[in-house]
């Protein structure tokens, strides 16, 4: 346990635990163990990383460091690579033929596009939540024990308490406590997107991509979304791409501003929209832009 | 402006106008194409049956309440009676060979019995003389056409009628058959002896497919001859045999034969045959007996020899056995295959003409499956196999190994299946690739594999276009006839027990009856029967496919 632990301190360390396949138990006591001793720095971070679509590029030379249990905000335009960030972090654009990247991105110390890195592992530290929500077509309670499933939880007692845990935390608990058998789909669009949120935490991640997780809902939904996000962003890192700046502003310690897939301004969000110090954020959130 | 919107309007109109069109085109097809198949493949479970049926039916399956069956043909046998007894005096008077035999024939008994008296000597001679006198003008009346002297020949032997010497011997039968004769031959035109003939043996003919075997007639071998006319369709067809006959006649020569009915009734006016017709044509309820019956054992019952009697029974098992099993080789492979050229390739040159291929296949005619079912399966593969585990591993036994060098149901199967294989990758294809990349990068974030994301996302997503293909397929597999022909369907055979032995399947045996020639003619019903069957079970199959995957996409879309 305590090789657990000193592995988590070790941001720089070259073995993180997704390298290998941590006992789902071994992981939850070294999480524990770190949450206790107030572990303050950053989860994720990138140096010099460079991304390509076939020729083309997606991000160019990102230098930044996420920090741990707060909210990171990405905003700029459409087209900026904000979203090719965001999914390079737990490498969801493998999916994408000729994709190459430079420069390294790590997470809890390790690089991600290391050979070695055990993917499954991976995402499951590093959640995702996606624009439009994705449940699958099975029930509510399938919906959130998929995670937890793949990671070999099948005893039933344990999976009714990651279920309800999960619901509690993603604020859907009570609105779907009684027919957790019913089917995903027939939820309302926020309910939905705070599904998705609940079946991510149900691989009980370290850090948490929120791809503008409101664009597809109403206002009402989007409210209750950033509650949660507040909610949440005492336990996990989260980092989340939007096209609000009021939304940033709201929910966000640290705000990221990208252009063209570059990183242009990255400060405290107190800072950032009182006091941008470069011109084109400047121009950007004054609603000068482009 | 005005003009402007009417163009469109009308384009609209004609629009619907043809989708309206083409519907009710295609339901009229169905309608047309099916109605009537239908209708005659439902007589083969409806019909008026007559005690023939019942009878066979008791006979050749078993089936049926024997004492009601044994009751009913007393009182059959009673009515049938006086046709058999008037069909047997014509023939004696027709039949002057038989009637010939006959008085040889009493004349021999005489010598026996003037021998058993105790007889003998010059009385025996003179006696057995005049006997031989009597006979021999006997012969010459049946011989000769001329009624002058066929009524001399036949007083000559009358004379001799009370002559103490023949009273109570076999002679007396003389003088009946002469009293007989003498009748027949002042009714009728003896000069037509050999055309009465001749238009008899029709006229037996007709009653033995009408009653079957006449009483004291052998039982034919075949058992098609051994019953008359089971159905009423089949009575009335006969019937129309028996009482009007069909020839060929040249009116002007070198013009076209003209085909000619005539009544026989007219043709055998003033003989002993002349009451039969009318008899058989008002009595037919009580020759035949005719119910309804409702035959539903059809789907159970084999059938005897030449298909005539019996039902589909072992054919609706080898449908099904070979669309389980073909479906068991193609759905799992076609999937697997699907899967792989969405997932695991890319777009390249290979996965293109892969593809190309498969598409083409599909629309290869199904007879060019059935020869490389033959060619590779039968003739190649499975021999290879079953020396292979026979001789070398010993795992076969050397019957199996036989078995494999033979058509059977395997080879079937495997041929139905790649027939049908490249409808479920198309159709399995479109469907993973239509499901959304949401699904899959929800699986893959949440840390499941490729095969994992697949498995509980992509496939159940999936599901309901690759029932589709699943449900084109199953009408196929189960349809087909060509990719059985040479690999595994047999027109006639027992219940196969393995997959290693042939079967009978609907399709072939609707094929085989058709080209039987006769057959299928003589029993229109058995081959709609077995195409209505068909029809019957591949829509139930469909339904419960389109069924399941009604469901499969309700749940789908969360209700
Ligand atoms: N699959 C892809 N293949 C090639 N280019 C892509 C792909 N996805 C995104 N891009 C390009 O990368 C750039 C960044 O896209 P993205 O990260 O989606 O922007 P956004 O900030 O709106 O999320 C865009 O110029 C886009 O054209
Ligand atoms: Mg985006």
């Amino acid at each position: 346990m305590t090789e657990y632990q000193s592995q988590e301190l070790s941001l720089d360390g070259a073995d993180a635990s997704f390298l290998r396949r941590p006992a789902r138990a071994v992981e939850n006591a070294a999480r524990d163990t770190t949450a206790e001793s107030g572990e303050a720095g950053s989860v994720i971070r990138s140096k010099d990383f460079t991304l390509f679509y076939g020729k083309t590029i997606g991000v160019k030379d990102i230098t930044m460091d996420i920090y741990a249990r707060t909210v990171t905000a990405i905003i700029g335009p459409s087209g900026c690579g904000k979203s090719t960030f965001l999914r390079s972090i737990n490498r969801m654009n493998d999916l994408i033929p000729n994709i190459r990247t430079e420069g390294f991105l790590t997470v809890n110390g390790q690089n991600v596009y290391d050979k070695r890195v055990n993917l499954v592992n991976l995402r499951q530290q590093v959640g995702m939540v996606f624009q439009k929500p994705n449940p699958f077509a099975k029930s509510i309670y399938d919906n959130v024990a998929y995670g937890p499933r793949l990671q070999g939880v099948h005893s039933r007692s344990e999976l009714d308490s990651i279920v309800e845990e999960c619901l509690h935390s993603a604020f859907l608990w009570d609105e779907v406590k009684d027919d957790l058998r019913k089917s995903a789909l027939a939820l309302s669009g926020g309910q939905q997107q705070r599904l998705c949120i609940a079946r991510a935490l149900a691989t009980q991640p370290r850090a948490l991509l929120m791809d503008e997780p409101c664009s597809a809902l109403d206002p009402i939904a989007t409210a209750r979304i950033e509650e949660l996000i507040a909610q949440l962003r005492n336990r996990y890192t989260i980092v989340i791409v939007t096209h609000n700046m009021q939304q940033a502003a709201r929910v966000s310690e640290h705000t990221a501003f990208f252009c063209l897939g570059e990183l242009i301004e990255y400060d405290l969000t107190s800072r950032f929209f009182t006091n941008p110090s470069n011109k084109q954020t400047e121009d950007y959130i004054t609603g000068r832009f482009g | 402006m005005k003009f402007r919107i009417f163009p469109r309007e009308f384009r609209d109109k004609c629009f619907t106008a043809s989708c309206m069109f083409s519907v009710c085109l295609m339901v009229f097809i169905l309608v047309v194409v099916l109605f009537p198949m239908m209708a005659r493949g439902l007589k083969a479970v409806f019909f008026q049956g007559t005690n023939e049926f019942r009878e066979m039916q008791l006979v050749v399956f078993g089936h049926g309440d024997a004492e009601r069956i044994q009751r009913e043909n007393g009182e059959i046998e009673e009515a049938r009676a006086f046709v058999y007894e008037a069909a047997n005096r014509f023939r004696r008077g027709i039949d002057t060979e038989h009637l010939a035999d006959e008085v040889r024939g009493a004349y021999r008994d005489y010598g026996s019995y003037l021998r058993a008296a105790g007889i003998s000597g010059e009385r025996y001679s003179a006696q057995r003389a005049r006997a031989k006198d009597l006979r021999d003008a006997l012969l010459d009346a049946f011989e000769s056409r001329d009624k002058e002297y066929v009524q001399s020949r036949l007083q000559c032997v009358l004379q001799s009628r009370a002559d103490p010497d023949f009273g109570g011997t076999p002679i007396e039968a003389y003088f009946e058959t002469a009293e007989s004769y003498s009748r027949i031959a002042a009714s009728v035109d003896l000069s037509r002896r050999e055309q009465y003939a001749e238009a008899f043996g029709e006229v037996r003919e007709a009653l033995h497919k009408l009653f079957g075997p006449g009483p004291g007639e052998p039982a034919p071998a075949l058992t098609m001859d051994q019953y008359g006319a089971t159905r009423w369709d089949a009575v009335e067809r006969e019937l129309h045999r028996l009482l009007w006959s069909e020839d060929w006649v040249e009116t002007e020569p070198g013009r076209p034969m003209v085909k000619e009915t005539r009544a026989r009734r007219e043709f055998f006016a003033g003989t002993e045959l002349e009451p039969v017709f009318d008899y058989v044509e008002t009595n037919l309820e009580k020759l035949f007996q005719p119910r309804f019956t409702f035959y539903w054992r059809y789907f159970m019952d084999g059938s005897t020899d030449g298909h005539y009697f019996g039902g589909c029974g072992p054919e609706i098992l080898g449908t099904l056995a070979l669309t389980f099993f073909s479906m068991l080789f193609a759905i799992p492979l076609g999937i697997i295959s699907a899967a792989f050229l969405v997932e695991c390739t890319g777009d390249n040159i290979a996965v293109r003409v892969i593809r190309t291929c498969i598409n083409t296949l599909a629309g290869v005619p199904s007879i060019v499956f059935g020869l490389f079912g033959m060619a590779f399966f039968v003739l190649f593969l499975f021999p290879v196999i079953g020396e292979f585990g026979h001789g070398t591993l010993g795992i076969f036994s050397a019957e199996a190994a036989d078995k494999l060098t033979k058509p059977n149901i395997l080879a079937a199967s495997l041929t139905l299946g790649l027939l049908v294989l490249p409808v479920i990758i198309r159709a399995s294809e479109e469907a993973i690739r239509a499901v959304p990349i949401n699904y899959k990068e929800a699986a893959l974030a949440l840390g499941a594999g490729q095969f994992r994301s697949f498995m509980t996302v992509i496939l159940p997503a999936a599901a309901p276009g690759i029932f589709t293909g699943i449900i084109l397929s199953l009408s196929r597999a189960a349809g087909e006839t060509a990719p059985i022909l040479f690999t595994g369907a047999i027109a006639f055979g027992p219940v196969p027990d393995s997959i290693l032995e042939p079967t009978r399947a609907l399709s072939y045996g609707s094929y085989d009856i058709a080209v039987g020639d006769r057959l299928a003619m003589l029993v229109p019903h058995k081959q709609y029967g077995m195409v209505m069957t068909l029809v019957a079970l591949v829509l139930t199959l469909n339904i419960i496919a389109i069924w399941i995957r009604s469901r499969s996409s309700r749940k789908l879309r969360g209700l």
